[in-house]
Formats: C-alpha cells, structure tokens, sequence
C-alpha cells in the first residue's frame, strides 16, 4: 500500500474528498445527505491519506487526540439544541431564516438545524478515525496474527508505522 | 418489490442466524452486523401506509401513501411521496449499527490480546474471578480497595 | 413551569458526560461534574414529581423540536417516570461517591466518568420518551455506554463474560428495530400516545391487525432479556458480578429496572387490549412468576456473595411484572414502588457488598463470618439493605410486594400470587443466610498461609466515600419505608394512569384525542363507544390511515369520559395524590407552532399542504442526522 502511484493519488483524492464531505454534509437539510454521511465521508479521506503516507503524516495532519474532536461535535450539537430552550422553545427547535442574504446578490434557505449537522459531521470524523487509528496501532504493533485480529480495516491499514 | 425485499430480509437473517450459532467471535461478529442489516432492510419493507387498509381507499392508494400524508393525497405532486419517517429511522439504526460495529471489533481485538483466544468454548473456560473454585486461582482484587 | 425543563433531566448528564471527555484526566473535576450533575438532575426530578403529584398536571409533556405530538418525539414526566428517574439520579449519585474512593485511578481515567454520565443520560431518556423508536435510541445509548463499562478494567473473565451481554443485546437491539418497523407498518405510528390511541380504537371494534399479537411479543422478549425474566435471566448472574463493584451496583440498580419500567410504560398503555391481552398478560405472568422462582433458588444456591445479590435482582424485576400482569392499579402501583425501592436497595446491597470484599480476601461467602465483631456497623447497614430485599415489613420493599400481593388476590390470581408469598418467604431465607455467613457466623476456618492476607484485609481502612454512599443510599430506603406515604402516593398515581391511558394520551396529544373508550381495558371488555358504532367506525378509520387527523368528526363531548373517573379504590388505604382524572386535563401549556388540526375527518390542503409536508421531516431522532429523503424514487 506504500506505492509511489497510491501515494500519489491519495495527495489528489483526498482533499477532493473533503470537499464531497463538506458539501454533501451541507445539503443535507433537504436533500439526501447530512453530517452524518458527510462526517465519514471526511474520515475515509482521511483514512485514505492514513493508508498512503503512514500513521505519523496522519498526527501531522490532525495534531490531536480524535476525542477532541469528538467533544467539539457535541458540544456544537448541545448548544444548538440548547440555544432554543434559552429563548424558551422545546429543545432542538430549528430557527429557520428562508431567505438570508449572503452578499453578492444571493440568499440562501437557513436553518440553524445545520450547526447540528455540523456537529455530527465532527463527532462523527472523531469516532472513526480515533477508533480506526486505534485498531490498526493494535495491527502494527502486534504484526497480524492468523488466529487472532479481524482484518476488516486493519490488514490494509499497515503501511509503514515508520 | 415487498416479496424481494422479503426475500433479502430472509437471506440476512437467515446468513446472520447461522453466524450467531458459530463458536467463532468474528463470525458471531458478523452475523450481528447483518443481523443489524436484516433489521434495516425489514423496516423499509414496512415503508409506506399501515397494512390495515382504509375502506374508502383503492388498494393502490393504501399501498403507496405515506402514513403522514394520510389516506388522502393533496395534491398530484405528492402522490408519488416516499414515507420518509421509515428512512429516518434507518438512518438512526444505520448510525448505531456503526457505532457498536466499532466497538464490537475492538472488544474482539481486546480479547484476543488479553486472553488469545476467539473461540467461544475456551473463553468459556476463563476463570471467574467471583466463583469459588477460582478464588484462590486468581485472587480476587477487591475493587473497594483504596489504591 | 416551562415544560421544557424536563428535556434537563437529559440534557444534565449528557452535558457533564462531555465536560468529563477532555477533562479525563482530572479526575477530581470529573467526579466533581458527575457528582453535581447527579444532584441537579435529583433536586430536579424531585421538584418535578412534587409539582406533577399534587397540583394541577398529572403529567408535563414537551415536544422535541416544537413538532406536535404524534410527528415529533414526546417526552413525558408523569408520576411513573419521575420516580423512576428520581430513583435512578439518587443511585448514580451514590455509585459514583463510591467509585471515586474504590475504582483504582487507572480504570477511572479510561473514560468511566463519561460512561457513567452518557449511560445515566439514555437511562432517563428511555424513561422520559414517549416514541417507540426514540425508546430503541435511548436504549443504545444506555448500552453503548454500558458495554463499555462492562469491560472496564479488561479482567479477563470481564471480557469472556462481556459476550454474554453485549452479543443478546445486540440481536435484541435488532429484533426491537424490526418490532418498531412492524408498528409503524401495523398502526402508522410510532408515538406511544398515538398508539394507544388507535389501539384502542381498534380493539373497540374488535378490528386489531393480524400480528399485533406477535409484535407484541417481540417487543416483550426485548424489554424482558434487558430486564432479565426467565427464560433470558441467564446472562445476568454472569456478567454483572464481573465488573468493579460501584459499576455492578449501578447496572443492578438502573439497568434491569429500564427494561421493567419499559414493560410496565408501553404493555398496559398500547399493547394489552382486544384479543392481545390475554396472550400477553398470560406470558408476563408466567415470565413473571418463574423469575421469582428461579430468583429466589439461585439466590439460595449461588454460593458467592455478588451471584447472590444478582440473583436478588432478578426476584424484583419477577415481582414487578407481576404486578404489571395483574393489571390493577393498586397493583401496578406497588410494582411502580417496588421497583423505585429495589433499585435503590440493590445498589446498596452492592456498595455494601463492595465494602465486605475490602475486608475479607474474596466474595466466597465460605470465607465470611465473624465480621460482626470487626465492623457492626457495615453489619447493620448491610442487613437493613438485605431486609428491604426480602420486603420485611418495617422497610422499603414491604409495601410495594404487600400491593402486588393484596390486587392479585383480589383479582384471583390466587395461585400466583400464593407463589409470590412463597417467594417472599424464601427470600427471607437467603438474605439471612447472606448476613449470617458473612457476619454473624463463626469465623471461617483460614488456612495457615491465607491467615496473613485475612488479618491484613480485615484490618483495611474503610473508605470513607464508599461509607458514605451506603449511608446516603439506606437512609433513603430507611425514608422510603418508614415514612410511605408520598412515594406510596406517587406510585399509586402512576398505576392510575398507566392503567388509564385517556389521561396519557390527552396529556400528549392534547384533550381532543381521547380514544371513545378510554376505559381501564385488560380484564373488563372494553365497552361499546358512547357515540355509537358508526361515529367510531369513522374515528377508527381515519385514526388508522390518517394519524393526524387524529380528532374525530364530531368532538367529544365530555360527558362519555365522565365514566373513567375511577370510583375510590378500595384498596387504597394510603392517603394517595389523585392523579387528576380530569376529562380535560391540564397539561401544562404543550408548545405547538403548529394550528390545532381542523376537526373534519377528511384530511384537507392546509395540513398537508407544501409547507407542512417540508417541516414533515423535522420529526427526527435527536441522536442522529437525517435524510429527509424528500426526493422522489427514481
């Protein structure tokens, strides 16, 4: 998994990724999509990138422990679903503003439903990358063992642990 | 279209009731996953108006309309309106399916590593540290000890 | 009061969940958060059950979101689940007063704060929700949280037993999916009011779907294997003894009680009607009386002290169903209280028995004895948390069996219930022979080579927290036992209203949706619809089919209800807070954006127009993001 040609393509790929992740997550309001989906979209990209340059570009690229990112997520979905209760509506009550403008002549269908999503997009990317960088850590350190290890993920994630 | 569905529904159940029954974890691993997906793909059979049909509606009608769109449906543009409460609901199982697949295979690399077996009989036989035969075997660490 | 308000009761422990994840590692300013947050959510849900049990509200209801009642997710504090989740926040507390002293800091810091927290946060969920599938979500997020807990501190026979539990929860978590999919397929609906609402109707008009019964099933076996009932108790004396001990006395306090609570919440209100209930209540009864059974036996055989305690477990949850099977609301009532007392009482059994284990070399009760002469007061502290196990009567878990056992027998379940006595009898029995083997008892014969370690262990310093926490506990069984009354009133409220669901229904999906026959339905046929056949036919058909246009054609007027007005129980020899059995209750102001609907069968454009149909998919998990799904098939 170390080839010139995948290490290659992953630099390509992966920011292509991100950006499907960030688009499909931002239309997800009306349309099939939603942080959820977008959120591991954005881990198999970064994934990706894990399975091409190796665990260390990954810390390189992420310099913190995943559950940071994890906290963020919720802590951004708590306080959206909080800030309606504070003005005195039911928890989770979506302030939708139809046409807000933007600037430069547009206006777009708001609705602070997507600070949610966004937060599940977060936790969401926090999850699978803590729990994959952690199941292939246990493949690299343990070389993989015939009896023992699922090789869902892990087999292919070994790469050079450098 | 529900009798393929209940065709592929029978197939995952099935495939994952075999699984289960194995004594290896990963399998039983697996057969939970599909299980899981079984489950998913049975609740979109379900999709669309209540099995109990209107008396006034045609048969076509009570097939099709979604339950929130009641027996009538308003207008043409919404005839062809797919329930979308039954895809939410998958969705939401989807995400829980994800989240206990993780910790499901990490419980299993954890076991492997701290007792090197996956197969059920021999983790059958790990001692219980609360039984009586297996105190003395290995002592058992009082948990209100002040450390 | 904001109705609001009760959405803190999850949004409490949620939040200090994820004020512990970056803060691991400071593990005073975790306890501290955790400790805080349990006592909020106590004060709260307490404060919540006074106003709920003595005024003007028999339940407060909110709707996520704003979305009206049978689209959005209810929460619902009524007198069941507010004891319940009073109940629960007091054992939580305790729990972790007693982890902050005993769990070894390592363990401690591998997330167990954030655990305890997202656990206790889908525990009060599942008892608050009023959404089947909403119910499923808070379940996962109690299991999720509670898998990890399980295997906290990696012992290997932890993670062999761990299987146990994980692996039956996981295929139960799938077969209460697909049960949740077979309601919405069968009624259309899958908000517990709304439910009972069309069940009811159905049943009046002997017109239930086939299936009905067998979904009713499934669910049962998911509620029950959660709750640890017969045939699937088995799981329970494996896994629970395995984890650190303020963990096993969490989960047996909080854990088995969720899924009892869920059968007494849901099978009463939806599922016990028609030609359901006989099958139904023939099963719970059954399940029920054979946990007690093989409760009580395995309490006597298990020859270690945690097994045995488990086994104490499983002999509550047989009570309470059996309570829920009789179907009375005296009855009911005494499950609803002993089940409240018993989860405080288990816990407290499991602290206690926490702290023998410091001071003997193991929880084998052949090691045991003589510890009387040591530690009198962990002896009286132990044996009063034993008492209210077996129910003797100047403690907790008298009353509530005393109820349950008085209905039966007024109801004729003479046999059962003279099982139940039985039962009773036994558990006397295993408790004392629990106390006088690891206290009263000589001391035990101590082998040369272990009479160091014994010496050295019974010298141990007691913790001061895990005292504490055993106090805090017994002193509330001691309140809840001397002084009944309030909980008793509590409780009896809620078998009130679980075995009326008019009042449920009318307080989620507001006064107009009150089912014609709102009769208390088990065992009393329901009776025939006071506006005549055709008016509930229409009212059932549209019921069915179109679930918002959940009023019927002619409003009800508010005389045939006068009938639910329960007359005065006989059995209720307690001064008891009625449960306003008002025909209009008064709910408390239920936030709806959305109009009333119109009170014509026929579903018109301005329900169903654009703009509704757009908000249609805000009903969502809160758990979850969501695809809409509002594009057409291809």
């Amino acid at each position: 998994m170390t080839s010139t040609l995948f290490k290659t393509a992953a630099r390509l790929i992966v920011p292509l990724t991100l950006i499907f992740a960030a688009y499909i997550a931002m239309r997800g309001h009306n349309s099939p999509g939603g942080g959820f989906i977008g959120g591991l979209m954005a881990s198999v990209g970064l994934i990706l990138y894990r399975m091409a340059h190796g665990r260390a570009a990954l810390l390189r690229l992420l310099p913190f422990h995943p559950r940071v990112l994890v906290a963020l997520g919720l802590a951004i979905a708590y306080v959206t679903a909080l800030v309606p209760l504070a003005l005195g509506q039911p928890l989770l009550t979506s302030l939708v503003i139809d046409g807000l403008y933007i600037g430069l002549g547009q206006t777009i269908h708001f609705a602070s439903a997507v600070f949610f999503d966004i937060g599940v997009l977060l936790v969401v990317v926090g999850v699978t990358v803590g729990m994959i960088q952690r199941l292939s850590e246990e493949v690299d350190s343990q070389h993989i063992k015939e009896s023992g290890c699922p090789t869902t993920a892990a087999s292919s994630t070994g790469g050079n642990p450098r | 279209m529900t009798f393929v569905m209940a065709l592929c529904v029978t197939a995952c159940v099935g495939v994952s009731i075999y699984l289960l029954l194995g004594r290896d974890l990963k399998g039983v691993a697996m057969g939970v996953f599909l299980l899981g997906h079984g489950a998913n793909l049975s609740i979109m059979a379900m999709s669309g108006s209540p099995v109990l049909p209107a008396e006034n509606a045609t048969a076509a009608e009570s097939l099709k309309a979604a339950p929130i769109l009641g027996a009538h449906v308003p207008s043409p543009a919404l005839a062809n309106m797919v329930d979308p409460l039954p895809q939410a609901l998958i969705l939401t199982a989807i995400v829980i399916g994800f989240a206990v697949m993780g910790f499901l295979l990490t419980l299993l690399i954890i076991t492997n590593r701290s007792t090197g077996t996956l197969v059920v009989d021999r983790l059958a036989n790990e001692p219980v540290s609360t039984t009586r035969t297996d105190t003395r075997a290995e002592p058992f660490l009082p948990s209100g000890t002040p450390s | 009061m904001n109705p609001s308000l009760i959405v803190l009761l999850v949004i409490i422990p949620a939040a200090a969940g994820l004020i512990c994840v970056p803060l691991i590692n400071r593990l005073n300013t975790c306890r501290l958060v955790g400790v805080v947050g349990f006592a909020l959510n106590l004060g709260l849900a307490l404060s919540l059950l006074g106003a709920c049990s003595q005024g003007d509200t028999s339940a407060i209801v909110t709707q996520l979101g704003g979305w009206s009642a049978p689209y959005g997710i209810a929460l619902v504090f009524d007198a069941l689940s507010g004891l319940m989740v009073a109940a629960a926040s007091l054992v939580a507390l305790a729990c972790l007063i007693h982890a902050s002293g005993s769990l070894p800091d390592p363990v401690e810091r591998r997330y167990f704060h954030p655990l305890v927290n997202f656990m206790m946060a889908g525990v009060n969920l599942s008892f608050l929700t009023g959404d089947l599938f909403n119910l499923f979500v808070a379940f996962e997020i109690m299991l999720m949280a509670s898998y990890g807990l399980l295997v906290l501190g990696r012992g290997k026979a932890q993670l062999a037993q761990a299987y146990k539990y994980v692996l039956l929860n996981l295929v139960a978590s799938a077969i209460f999916v697909i049960a949740a999919g077979m309601v919405y397929g069968l009624l259309g609906t899958l908000n517990l009011a709304d439910m009972a609402r069309i069940t009811t109707e159905l049943a009046a008009r002997d017109a239930l779907p086939a299936g009905f019964t067998a979904v009713g099933v499934l669910l049962l076996f998911v509620f029950t294997l959660k709750a640890g009932v017969f045939p699937l108790w088995f799981w329970l004396p494996d896994t629970y003894p395995t984890c650190p001990i303020a963990i096993t006395a969490l989960f047996g306090g909080v854990l088995t009680k969720v899924g009892g609570y869920a059968v007494a919440r849901i099978f009463p209100l939806v599922f016990l009607v028609g030609d359901a209930a006989a099958v139904l209540q023939q099963i719970i009864l059954i399940g029920a009386v054979l946990t007690m059974a093989v409760g009580v036996f395995g309490a006597l055989a298990y020859r270690t002290l945690r097994r045995s305690l488990a086994m104490f477990i499983i002999v509550g949850v047989g009570y309470a169903l059996f309570g829920v099977a009789v179907g009375e609301p005296g009855a009911i009532g005494g499950s609803v209280f002993y089940m409240a007392q018993s989860m405080i009482v288990m816990a407290a059994a499991f602290l206690a028995c926490g702290l023998i284990e410091t001071h003997l070399t193991s929880d084998d009760l052949s090691d045991g004895g003589g510890l009387l002469k040591t530690h009198p007061w962990l002896g009286v502290l132990f044996l009063i948390g034993l008492l209210s196990i077996a129910g003797l009567p100047p403690t907790s878990g008298f009353y509530g069996k005393f109820a349950i056992i008085r209905d039966a027998l007024g109801a004729g379940f003479t046999w059962t219930a003279l099982i139940a006595i039985g039962v009773g009898a036994l558990s006397i029995l295993a408790v004392l022979r629990i106390w006088c083997e690891s206290f009263w008892g000589p001391d035990p014969v101590v082998q040369p080579r272990d009479a160091e370690a014994r010496a050295a262990a019974l010298a141990r310093e007691p913790s001061a927290s895990g005292y504490a926490a055993l106090v805090l506990l017994i002193a509330a069984a001691l309140c809840i036992g001397i002084l009944p009354q309030r909980v008793v009133g509590i409780a009896n409220a809620a078998g009130q209203q679980v075995t009326d669901p008019g009042a449920y229904i009318a307080a989620v999906m507001g006064p107009d949706a009150r089912p014609p026959a709102a009769e208390s339905h088990h065992d009393t046929p329901a009776p025939a619809p006071a506006h005549g056949h055709d008016a509930a036919h229409d009212t059932g058909h549209d019921a069915t089919h179109a679930p918002q246009t959940h009023t019927p054609a002619a409003p009800h007027p508010p005389a045939p209800e006068a009938q639910t007005d329960p007359t005065p129980d006989p059995h209720q020899d307690l001064p008891v807070a009625q449960p306003a059995p008002d025909p209009v209750p008064d709910v408390g102001p239920v936030p709806t954006p959305e109009p009333e609907p119109e009170p014509e069968p026929a579903p018109s454009a301005p329900r169903t127009g654009p703009e509704f149909r757009v908000q249609a998919h805000g009903q969502q998990m809160a758990a979850a993001p969501h695809d809409p799904a509002m594009e057409r098939r291809p």
